[in-house]
């Protein structure tokens, strides 16, 4: 299987243009990084307000425009976006509910060699901590686009995971209801992979592996966190003995903790693949996929210790 | 002690928001120097300045007050009941310690310090958006100039030459572990200011003709936002509390909550 790939930032700069053009109310705040915003500003130089290196301004300031009626969308790198700002965001933006859409480029390895003062694992995790706010994995960049589109139309709070590269276009079918919800990929009878954000192109490469050898799993993708969708994922899950969730993300709050708390998972076993404690070699994103034991190989071989089947 | 109490005697305005302040630090620990040394200002803002509709506290065109220094909630509180934004019967008791949203007359819930002047940005500068001819008043204090956010929205705001925003610092010189000084010395307060691009106005912080005055001039003549440095006393116009860092926090018994009223009667 070869992905095509795309930006999920581009793709989301093109949405957000013609967001400002639909709404005369919408203002984007960057700091010190316009990627998300180059056309919206080119276009609507007075919409876009950068705020520079300082990302408790950026969502203080945030907070004053959002009280004031109008529509904010933030964009700015996740580990930043998510750490240094967490009082404000928690205090400024999340309790009183305010409509503000955060968008974090780069979340969980994506910056790969920049290094760990640039890979926010557990942004997903932190914003999913905070009072109300929504919070969204989208698997590539058709699934971002709709996510973001509909979020700057929702009231309250909001955080969308963006890559900071080109990813895999997985091609998420089209949605019938709500874009938000989880969505099915492949459908297969011995196990269950649910994947959020880019390790749903790992799950959809592991799917091919099996399938060579005979084993056929579903692979679905969960693109919200938070408010997390129980009664979906048990759906999905109700039909199987073995489920593995896969993540590029923390452990805790996760996609595969919040299976398990919320009971979705019910009595399947589950293998949870995740982001762990140990330190990030110096390796570019895919590498430390592989590392962090949440790539297609990891997805593969948990498949297989579960249901048996292939030789590896 | 109380050398450096200020204030004119006769201001009623003011000691009846002093006066509610030290009837709750009767019945409960308040942050009663921190409020104290905000009355004037609080006096001056809501009976003379701020442009604002107790009967409409969410009129879109109305001036804004953030209190950074959250802590002296109910010095705001006060404020807020005398000039008729509470609903009657309100008890100052039921209100939390730090302003919260909801609370009428409160346009946005402060308490960890050096959020308010961002917010304060952000609300100034959504005046351009929406036409609106509002003025943005911001108490910080001079404690909590320690926080480094503090100097973010300080130089957002003169950056984007935010004229419609006012930050008043209450330099009452005093942190809860004792003097800025010799906590953390924030001191020359005009000259950073200044060099952070703002216009600079130093006035008495218990003269409340003065501060209406020169908060009048800055509406009318600001060229770019614009910090009001008040010189206060921490625990003003109560002789055993004004700059006794003892009172940063404290609730007075019987004896003391007839004296504290007494000199507020000399004294406000």
């Amino acid at each position: 299987m070869n992905f095509e790939t795309a930006s999920m930032r581009a793709a989301c700069a093109g949405s957000m243009t013609e967001l400002a053009e639909k709404h005369p109310d919408l203002v984007a705040l960057g700091a010190d990084g316009r990627g998300l915003f180059t056309d919206l500003a080119a276009k609507f130089p007075d919409r876009y307000v950068d705020v520079g290196i300082a990302e408790a301004n950026l969502v203080g300031v945030a907070s004053g425009l959002a009280r004031c009626g109008l529509r904010v969308v933030v964009g700015a790198m996740s580990c930043f976006l998510s750490r240094r700002a967490y009082e404000q965001l928690r205090l400024d933006v999340a309790l009183p509910g305010l409509s503000v859409t955060l968008v974090g480029v780069g979340g969980g390895l994506g910056y790969g060699t920049l290094g760990p003062s640039h890979h926010a694992p557990e942004d997903v995790a932190l914003f999913a901590m905070l009072p109300g706010v929504r919070v969204y994995s989208p698997a590539d960049a058709t699934e971002a686009r709709r996510i973001l589109e509909l979020e700057v139309s929702t009231p309250g709070t909001s955080y969308l995971r963006l890559g900071a590269r080109e990813d895999p276009v997985v091609s998420v079918p089209a949605p019938v209801g709500d874009p938000r919800r989880p969505a099915v990929l492949r459908q297969g009878g011995s196990a269950l992979i649910l994947a959020t954000g880019r390790c749903v192109a790992e799950g959809l490469l592991a799917w091919e592996a099996l399938h060579a050898d005979g084993v056929e799993v579903t692979v679905a993708s969960v693109p919200c966190l938070r408010p997390f969708p129980t009664a979906d994922v048990a759906e999905l899950c109700r039909p199987f003995r073995h489920v593995v969730t896969v993540e590029e993300a923390v452990e805790a709050g996760g996609l595969g903790y919040q299976a398990v708390a919320t009971g979705a998972s019910g009595p399947a076993t589950l293998t949870r693949l995740c982001v762990g404690d140990g330190p990030a070699p110096v390796a570019g994103r895919e590498a430390l996929l592989a590392h962090y034991g949440i790539d297609a190989a990891a997805i593969r071989r948990a498949v297989v210790s579960l249901v048996g089947g292939a030789s590896t | 002690m109380g050398e450096s109490m200020q204030g004119s005697p006769g201001d009623v305005v003011t000691r009846r928001i002093c006066e509610r302040v030290i009837d709750l630090a009767h019945r409960m620990p308040v942050h009663v120097g921190s409020a104290l040394s905000a009355a004037h200002v609080l006096a001056a803002l809501y009976h003379d300045f701020l442009r604002v509709r107790p009967d409409q506290p969410d009129w879109p065109g109305r001036d804004r007050f953030i209190l950074s220094k959250g802590h002296a909630a109910y010095a705001l509180y006060a404020a807020l009941a005398e000039f008729g934004f509470l609903p009657d019967g309100t008890d100052p008791a039921e209100l939390p310690g730090h302003p919260t949203d909801g609370i009428p007359g409160v346009d946005a819930g402060t308490g960890a310090l050096g959020h308010g002047l961002s917010v304060g940005c952000g609300i100034a500068l959504a005046g351009r958006f929406t036409a609106h001819d509002y003025r943005v008043v911001v108490l910080l204090g001079d404690g909590e100039l320690n926080e480094g956010s503090v100097w973010e929205s300080a130089m957002f705001a003169a950056h984007h030459g935010l004229t419609n925003l006012i930050a008043i610092v209450d330099r009452n010189a005093m942190q809860q572990e004792g003097d800025t000084a010799e906590i953390l010395d924030t001191e020359p307060l005009v000259d950073k200011w200044a060099a952070f691009g703002w216009s600079v106005s130093a006035v008495g912080g218990h003269d409340r003709a003065a501060l209406s005055a020169e908060l009048r001039r800055i509406r009318e003549t600001a060229t770019a936002p614009t910090v009001l440095i008040a010189s206060t006393t921490k625990g003003n116009g109560v002789s055993f509390m004004a700059d006794n860092p003892v009172w940063h926090m404290g609730q007075l018994d019987d004896e003391l909550y007839q004296r504290a009223l007494a000199d507020l009667r000399g004294n406000i």
